[in-house]
């Protein structure tokens, strides 16, 4: 569609030959575009929802991600639709740009009240169904006082009586508004536990509510505006949107959820709490930003007795340690097994890929012995045994050579054996070609096994948390352990705030290294000269 | 340098990859090994590099038994097929590598560098990186590098496999022109047997392993010594017919399923007095198309060649290669007589497959 738009001065195009389109030609073709669009929408939902979603969960696979896919593609369905429609009305610009926005907003009027009515008839509308609470009440300053309660209700049977003052849900103040708006939002039969006075006693209840027929609402103008300007908005991006735009904008918002939850992650930090997007404070309003959260920097409140410094110094130790050495031993073992001869090598082979499949949590004992036993060697052995960098470093290692030796050896197996009999004939000895001839032509793949281990190594937790105590050799994974498994309450905020302090520094190797991360994956050195 | 090779055997593990091979290489003398893929020429010469250690037999430069000598102590010089250029060293890096190696001084390594790389017309380009050039430049910049150590030999790996027919061409004669300019004693490894017969003062034909030949070009051509050798030199292939020669009144014919043919020759005389049952060879130039000749085919297909077409020419189940020129407008279906140069036939004995005319 949009490649016809953008060739109309070659002579070959059958469109100059055929008369402009009539108004009639292009509502027929946009309004075919849409419904062709909604319909593949409608069976991606139905595909992912119906029968891959139940598929899946037949296997005892948590199906969540088909139940998300199938609400995504529901969600997505409205928004293509107006794409659609605008898109389709293109042709028509070149008759009159003015008679095409005319059709695009009719046409999208239309779309936006058959979805209105769709949905009025689905979810609020005569026949829909609400959850329910059962009694009626009014705010006052004390809270929220039950002025009635519906015979046979869902309060009667919990024994809400009139009177009562709801205080909290849970442990949270909460206002008439709030409870109104909980309560319509769940699903029916969820239990409220609503923390009430009676006269004067303070005392729990636990209603649940109950599926009731609702009354018509009648219209409301501020919904239906919304969606008509936010139709008619995207059918004229559409409409008048550069070509070949449509792909972008529908993947944008399919990302959206992921973006979503990095913007969380970033205003989680700095609140005490969330509802949604927006932080809240105690009194469940808009607001309340703080620093507490970041107190672990020294910042906006009372440092830890142990800075976190300590922690990131031993996860950078770790990482570091566990770089220097993997790239080291993985490039000599991978180039000798690459081109040398020799008696073992191919028994040397499958063990190195026995190791790399063997599940490490399998070996904690036996290595947790190894560790002390190497604890006691005098003078380096409190550097290499148990609770010591080294040693978490050294077993990190051990694990993960086998994959660094194989990856390596790709690397090696790619490079012409004609190089190096070139360099041994120009008169290197077998070292110096490995060194100045070999190494530097898998640049991409050491660091790409370099940046890959340095991620291990820094984000490690199985292997330090269990092979440390205290923190002498805690890394940053491990401190966030500790914030989470005291026994008194967890500040999750805090907690979210140390994530992305120990986040920081993969983000920015990920933004300079993504290419040479792919290379893992593709073993070569192919596309980097 | 002159290099004598005596019995030289490679094997790996079970697989033999040189067998018995002997032969001497004259102080500047260019030798080309020919032979198809997987003959052993290659192993051959790596272990004139000192790449490959011999299993058996001896490798001698000079009066040195060089068997066990590391490549770097042999100062020899060599060009890869894959040119073997170190992509992240610049071209002066890259011949100035073996310099480097040998601890030259800087000073002289610019010098020499300088000096190879205005020979090989590439002293515009010492700056840049080896994926900057050309197929061809790069080809100029391995032979420098192999020529900036002056070694005593020359190895080439088939060289110029990689590059297109008119750059092989033009190549061919510069490779050919310096080395008979520097003297250099030089092995050429190659399955091209025009790049053989052009280059080489000597070749060595190899198959499966075994030296087949190692004789002039000419006398290779003109005198094959076994059918193997007959089959690969020459293009078109020479056309081989089993034949029976008989005396038919007073004549040698020479009598297949499809066609007898009266010949008298020398060499058909000799060829006589071996045996009756033999392997005949004809190449194609020495068959001439005419009217009045006691052979007759029907032209199966002609390739045009430019210069001359080839035919493939039909006589019963025989098929014979033939060359016309252009203005005979021969086309597939025509029929023609064939006249065959009788002092040009190659007689093999069919069991065997030697030479019945050449020891």
């Amino acid at each position: 569609m949009s490649h016809a738009q953008r060739a109309p001065q070659s002579p070959q195009t059958p469109q100059m030959a055929e008369p402009l389109s009539t108004v009639a030609d292009t509502v027929i073709r946009a309004v075919r575009g849409a419904l062709i669009t909604a319909a593949v929408l409608i069976v991606l939902a139905l595909f992912f929802g119906r029968l891959f979603g139940p598929l899946w969960k037949s296997l005892n696979v948590d199906e969540s991600f088909s139940q998300t896919l199938a609400g995504l593609a529901s969600l997505l369905l409205p928004l293509a639709v107006y794409l659609a429609l605008g898109m389709g009305a293109r042709a028509h610009r070149k008759r009159s740009t003015t008679q095409a926005a005319v059709i695009t907003i009719a046409l999208a009027t239309v779309a936006v009240a058959i979805f209105y009515i769709l949905n009025t008839s689905q979810g609020a509308g005569a026949a829909a169904e609400q959850s329910s609470l059962q009694f009626a009440a009014t705010q006052t300053a004390d809270g929220i006082v039950v002025d009635a309660i519906e015979p046979g209700g869902a309060a009667e049977l919990a024994g809400l009586l009139p009177g009562d003052v709801i205080t909290a849900l849970r442990r949270d103040p909460i206002t008439l508004a709030q409870l109104e708006s909980a309560v319509a939002e769940s699903e029916p039969d969820t239990p409220f536990r609503l923390r009430l006075l009676r006269a004067g006693e303070e005392m729990q209840l636990t209603v649940r509510t109950v599926a009731v027929a609702v009354e018509s609402a009648g219209l409301k103008l501020g919904p239906i505006a919304a969606a008509w300007i936010g139709g008619a908005a995207v059918a004229l991006i559409g409409l008048f949107g550069p070509p070949g735009w449509a792909p972008y904008i529908l993947l944008t918002v399919s990302l959206s959820p992921l973006i979503l939850g990095f913007a969380w992650l970033a205003v989680a930090t700095v609140s005490y709490r969330t509802q949604g997007l927006l932080p809240i404070d105690a009194q469940g309003n808009v607001g309340g930003l703080t620093l507490e959260n970041w107190s672990f920097l020294g910042i906006g409140g009372e440092a830890p007795a142990t800075p976190i410094w300590s922690y990131a110094a031993n996860s950078l130790f770790i990482a570091m340690l566990m770089t220097g050495v993997t790239l080291v031993l993985s490039s000599m073992a991978g180039y000798a097994l690459s081109r040398m001869e020799f008696s073992g090598r191919r028994f040397f082979l499958s063990l190195t890929l026995i190791l790399h499949s063997f599940p490490a949590v399998t070996l904690l004992i036996p290595v947790y012995l190894v560790l002390l036993n190497l604890g006691k060697i005098p003078l380096i052995g409190p550097h290499i045994g148990f609770n010591s960098i080294g040693g978490i470093a050294l077993v990190m290692i051990a694990f993960g050579l086998p994959f660094g030796v194989w990856l390596m050896k790709g690397f090696f197996d790619n490079i012409s054996w004609d190089m190096e009999r070139s360099a041994l004939i120009d008169g290197a000895s077998r070292w110096r070609t490995f060194w100045e001839i070999i190494l530097p032509q898998i640049r991409p793949g050491l660091l790409a096994l370099g940046i890959f281990s340095f991620i291990g190594g820094w984000n490690a937790y199985l292997i330090p948390a269990i092979f440390s105590i205290g923190t002498k050799a805690a890394n940053l994974p491990v401190y966030i352990r500790t914030l989470t498994g005291d026994t008194n309450a967890v500040n999750w905020n805090q907690v979210v705030a140390v994530g992305v302090f120990q986040m920081i520094p993969i983000l920015v190797i990920f933004v300079f290294a993504q290419e040479y991360l792919l290379n893992i994956y593709s073993g070569g050195s192919k596309g980097s000269s | 340098m002159q290099v004598d090779i005596q019995n030289l055997t490679k094997k790996f593990g079970d697989v033999t990859a040189v067998a018995d091979v002997s032969l001497d290489i004259r102080d500047g003398e260019f030798v080309a090994f020919l032979g198809p893929s997987g003959c052993g020429k290659t192993t051959t010469l790596l272990m004139l590099a000192g790449i490959y250690k011999p299993t058996d037999g001896t490798i001698t430069f000079g009066e040195r038994i060089v068997n066990l000598v590391p490549p770097r102590e042999r100062n020899i010089g060599m060009v890869f097929q894959s040119y073997a250029l170190y992509p992240h060293m610049t071209v002066f890096g890259n011949i100035a590598y073996p310099l480097k190696l040998k601890n030259v001084s800087r000073a002289d390594q610019q010098e020499r560098v300088k000096r190879v790389a205005d020979v090989m017309g590439i002293g515009e380009l010492l700056d840049r990186k080896p994926a900057q050039l050309s197929g061809g430049q790069q080809q100029r910049v391995a032979l420098g590098r192999a020529l900036v150590k002056e070694p005593d030999i020359l190895l080439f790996d088939e060289p110029l496999s990689n590059l297109d027919a008119r750059l092989r061409l033009t190549m061919r004669a510069e490779i050919k022109a310096l080395q008979k300019r520097l003297g250099i004693t030089s092995v050429y490894v190659t399955h091209d047997q025009v790049e053989a017969l052009t280059m080489a003062d000597r070749i060595a034909v190899m198959n499966k392993g075994r030296l087949e030949a190692y004789a002039t070009p000419e006398d290779l051509y003109d005198h094959p010594r076994t059918t193997f050798i007959a089959n690969f030199v020459g293009n078109p292939p020479i056309n081989m017919v089993d034949v029976e020669l008989a005396q038919e009144n007073g004549q040698v014919v020479a009598r297949c399923a499809a066609f007898t043919v009266p010949l008298d020759s020398e060499r058909v005389r000799k060829a006589v007095a071996h045996g009756r049952k033999l392997t005949m060879g004809i190449r194609a130039e020495d068959i001439t198309l005419g009217d009045d000749a006691a052979l007759t085919g029907e032209v199966y297909a002609v390739e045009p060649l430019g210069r001359e077409d080839m035919l493939d020419v039909r006589i019963g189940a025989e098929s014979f290669f033939a060359l016309a020129t252009p203005q005979q407008r021969m086309r597939a279906g025509d029929r023609i007589g064939l006249h065959i140069d009788a002092e040009r036939l190659q007689f093999f004995d069919p069991a065997t497959g030697k030479s019945v005319l050449w020891e």
